[in-house]
């Protein structure tokens, strides 16, 4: 299951599933998930065993005085969570956050990558 | 190569994605049906849209105000490679934002934080209501 997404009855803010891509490229996969929002520092991300857990809380500055026109988002929680394989080389994950997106890129293992096969004339 | 385990279909997600649509929280008003989600504000002398467009460099994107109105255009590219799943919007967008006051044009500011829009507008001042003291004679 790509998303659980668990409802904790003690925790007011809503919570949401990130719109997500998963590319694969020769390289590796590209993971980019939409979250707006979310500064670097309000991001958790966990690895455990062969389950990759993305937590982040989007916070935006509350502004004093104003009355709300018209609202379509507010304060939110991210939650997903992925199963990677074992051809997931897992020591050189990289995550980067820019512009709301994060954008994380597993790398192949090394025996997993396709490799061209010499064939010797006998 | 799997990662996902998941079925194409995810149901338990959909139902997940349904109730949630349904039933938003009280403090945002309006369902999002319209790309990009905004959020509008005004206190006496400004009035602030924001809006969520994450992925986009703010040189990407286009803002005019025209005829009263605020519009935010932009085109949110894909990579390339092979896709396992897909649920970012991609491509062009355009959202309008009516402004039924008049605004001083020459102070308008946008910026961009964490994938979130902000563009700051002045009201003209002919638009801010002012208190006129009265003499009692």
């Amino acid at each position: 299951m790509t998303s659980e997404v668990k409802k904790r009855e003690t925790n007011t803010l809503p919570r949401f599933s990130p719109n997500t891509d998963i590319i694969e490229q020769q390289d590796g996969f590209h993971i980019y998930m939409d979250m707006p929002g979310v500064a670097k520092e309000n991001l958790i991300i966990d690895l455990k065993e062969n389950d990759l857990e993305i937590k982040a809380k989007a916070n935006y500055p509350r502004m004093e005085g104003v009355s709300n026109i018209h609202l379509e988002f507010g304060d939110c929680e991210y939650n997903r969570s992925f199963t990677i394989s074992d051809v997931v080389d897992r020591e050189n994950i990289k995550a980067s956050m820019r512009n709301g997106v994060l954008e994380m890129f597993l790398p192949k293992a090394e025996k997993a990558k396709p490799r061209k096969i010499q064939i010797q004339a006998g | 190569m799997v990662i996902d385990f998941s079925s194409f279909y995810n149901l338990p997600r959909q139902l997940d994605r349904f109730f949630d649509e349904t039933w938003r929280p009280s403090t945002i008003s309006q369902r999002r049906n319209a790309y990009p989600p905004v959020n509008i504000s005004e206190d006496k002398s400004n009035i602030y849209v924001f809006s969520e467009i994450p992925g986009v460099d703010i040189e990407d994107i286009d803002i005019t105000l025209s005829d009263g109105s605020l519009v935010i255009k932009g085109n949110r590219k894909h990579g390339t490679g092979s896709y396992y799943r897909q649920e970012r919007p991609t491509g062009l967008f355009q959202r309008v934002v009516n402004l039924n006051v008049p605004i001083n044009l020459d102070k308008v500011n946008a910026k961009m934080k964490d994938g979130i829009l902000e563009v700051v507008i002045p009201k003209a001042d002919e638009a801010i209501p002012r208190k006129i003291s009265i003499k009692a004679e």
